[in-house]
């Protein structure tokens, strides 16, 4: 598995997708988080990812903005 | 009397499905357990007398943030006949969980499920009688803003309501179901009672985000939108202001001015030339209010404010704020009140105050009556849109000079985290009703603020009986000639005094006190003022009227959201130092140079 190395939401690209495995924070960024629509099993595409600034992920029907140091929060694995 | 309580994630439409259903009776209220004021209507649903409440919005009833603390404690405190639940209908798959868990509750909840046309266009169709009776309870598809379904809407609250019995929730926290189970039963109902595309594409969005969002041209667009807004309220509203002023001196002339003869001078001085025009004054700036009210009304609808907040939150974040922070910053522009409110979902309290700390340096639209007099009066066409131009600058720089200073102090770990909702038109009914809520808010607060200030300082200017109205030896000139060792070295003289005490309850009373101080308006007011202070001063004038503190208003809102009266007393000490010291720099500054 060489695409192993990517493990979090922030490192991927512009246009990527991945799985959500889970979130690394205390319980109540967490519980944000879930409610906001970042549930482990949901699929994860990033949409922009500017070189500053917050990263935009779309999460089924819902878009959102988050800085990338909540988006390293989030562990996924790559599909494919 | 029923209750009735509207619950909803942000962005699903719940304060427009109020206004629909409440139309403009709507008042804001105390509750029992609430800390904060809640938006409530009474109504009648068929023949029942109904209270119907608008929570704040949330995205679960788990949460730390004051406003999912607010819809808590609102729930276990207050019995409800029947709960709303409005979902966006195109998050059902994200959105139901949050209904299954007042079902579990043992709330009665009538479903809500709003922007069915937009799910329309984005081909996703919802089966409501398959998931009403999967959940056991009545589900309606609607549109909030264009209307369709509301007349089975309200049927089924007003149906829901005629059997139900007030409930009450104890312990609520401990009795929230897990949320993976309710994650799992919402994705079972959506599987079997909505079909939608493997993708939702919103084709509009993407190509207008492809712009606003720009790495390297959205954020200078995104400043050339504001300064649009700010442009639009200056060119058209000074011909809309000069023809309410021209009304009010039509109907002095015709109606007001007979009564001299018949009143006793002194009364007639009190009610024409002190009360009368200063209030006049005042509300001749109705209407540049209302027009950037409405506009702000536009821009806030459009769902442009969450790109606003991408685009700033970079800066933002080096200030220790948010781009949530600059958005409520961008709010206090309007009123410095509702953007303290705002603050409400951030979760950390650090964060909440150095929110709070910095947003009553936003120019508000009360200060921006007094600019726009004073530009007019003391600078020529040209130069008076640059000077307004420099206070909105210094309006900034206080800001983030604020923010960088307490920064450190006040450092928090809430993640930045935001829903970017599609571009939306904005609905006509709906921008007009907010401008009508601004209406009605500046109409409650000139019958109480800006009528007590004029007549006081009518008074102060005119008493002891004797004294040369507005001259020396009266009330207004002792507290004048107090004051002054301190506001002497910025530049403002003691009659000018006064009138920044006055100000300092509400900014609007600063013109309407100088007319009634003076029973000069017009032109006549405008050439008193230049005798009073030359360009320089005046500045230094507009300066600490901008820093020195709002209005009483926003300082009791900050002590009623921060709930800490060390809070609030350091934020009105920050405020009046670096009022003084921002004035005192700028006027002996440009001294020196010899201006």
């Amino acid at each position: 598995m060489s695409m192993n190395n990517i493990d979090n939401l922030s490192s991927l690209r512009k246009g990527q997708t991945a799985l959500i495995t889970g979130i690394h924070a205390p319980d109540s960024i967490r519980h944000r988080l879930q409610a906001m629509g970042l549930r482990t099993g949901r699929e994860a595409e990033v949409i922009r990812r500017p070189r500053h600034g917050p990263m935009q992920i779309r999460i089924g029907s819902v878009n959102l903005i988050m800085r990338r140091c909540d988006a390293a929060r989030v562990t996924i694995s790559t599909l494919q | 009397m029923k209750r009735f309580a509207i619950v909803g994630m942000p962005n699903t439409g719940k304060s427009t499905f109020f206004n629909r259903l409440t139309g403009s009776a709507s008042r804001v209220g105390n509750w029992p357990g609430v800390t904060v004021d809640l938006l409530s209507a009474r109504v009648v649903l068929g023949g029942d007398a109904v209270e119907v409440v608008d929570l704040p919005g949330i995205y679960d009833l788990h949460g730390f943030s004051d406003d999912e603390q607010v819809v808590r404690s609102f729930l276990e405190n207050n019995p409800l006949d029947a709960v709303g639940v409005i979902l966006n209908a195109t998050q059902l798959d994200h959105q139901l969980p949050l209904a299954l868990q007042i079902c579990k509750l043992g709330l009665r909840p009538v479903i809500l499920i709003n922007m069915i046309d937009e799910a329309d266009q984005l081909g996703v169709r919802i089966d409501a009688g398959a998931l009403s009776s999967a959940i056991g309870c009545p589900v309606v598809l609607l549109s909030a803003r264009h209307g369709t379904g509301f007349a089975d809407a309200r049927d089924a609250i007003t149906m829901e309501l005629r059997e139900a019995s007030p409930v009450s929730l104890n312990a609520l926290r401990e009795n929230l179901h897990a949320d993976d189970e309710l994650v799992q039963h919402a994705e079972a109902l959506v599987s079997e009672s909505v079909s939608a595309p493997s993708k939702l594409v919103r084709k509009m969005t993407e190509r207008i985000d492809h712009v606003l969002l720009h790495p390297v041209f959205g954020l200078p667009l995104f400043f050339l939108a504001m300064f649009l807004v700010f442009q639009a309220v200056y060119t058209l509203g000074a011909p809309l202001q000069d023809g309410v002023a021209y009304l009010l001196e039509l109907f002095r002339t015709w109606t007001l001015e007979p009564l001299e003869t018949v009143l006793p001078s002194g009364l007639y001085g009190f009610l024409v030339d002190g009360l009368y025009d200063g209030v006049g004054t005042v509300a001749s700036f109705i209407p540049v209010i209302i027009l950037f009210f409405f506009l702000m009304a536009i821009v806030e609808d459009s769902g442009y404010l969450a790109r606003a907040a991408f685009l700033t939150d970079s800066l933002m974040a080096r200030l220790g704020l948010d781009g949530r922070g600059f958005v409520m910053i961008l709010m206090g522009f309007g009123c410095n009140v509702p953007a303290l409110m705002g603050t409400r979902v951030m979760r950390s309290r650090a964060l909440r105050l150095l929110s709070m700390l910095v947003i009553p340096f936003s120019l508000c639209s009360a200060r921006l009556q007094v600019y726009l007099f004073i530009t007019t009066a003391l600078f020529t066409a040209s130069q008076a849109p640059l000077v307004l131009f420099f206070m909105y600058l210094a309006s900034f720089a206080a800001a983030f000079l604020t923010a960088l200073v307490f920064g450190r102090r006040l450092k928090s770990d809430e993640p930045f985290v935001l829903e970017l909702p599609p571009y939306r038109q904005p609905v006509l009914k709906q921008v007009l009703l907010r401008g009508w809520h601004e209406i009605s808010h500046f109409l409650r607060r000139a019958s109480t603020f800006i009528i007590t200030g004029v007549v006081l300082v009518w008074l102060l200017t005119h008493f002891p009986a004797g004294s040369t109205p507005g001259g020396a030896g009266t009330y207004a000139s002792m507290l004048g000639q107090w004051i002054k060792p301190v506001l002497d070295p910025i530049g403002i003289s003691a009659d000018m005094s006064v009138i920044l005490l006055f100000g300092f309850v509400a900014k609007e009373i600063v013109i309407g006190a100088l007319v009634a101080m003076t029973g000069l308006d017009g032109s006549a007011l405008a050439g008193y003022l230049a005798t009073q202070m030359d360009s320089i001063q005046a500045i230094s004038f507009m300066l600490f009227v901008l820093l020195y503190t709002p209005c009483l208003s926003t300082l009791a809102t900050q002590l009623s959201e921060s709930r800490s009266w060390k809070f609030a007393s350091y934020s009105l000490a920050w405020s009046l130092g670096l009022a003084w010291a921002v004035s005192f720099s700028f006027y002996q500054g440009a001294r020196l140079l010899g201006y």
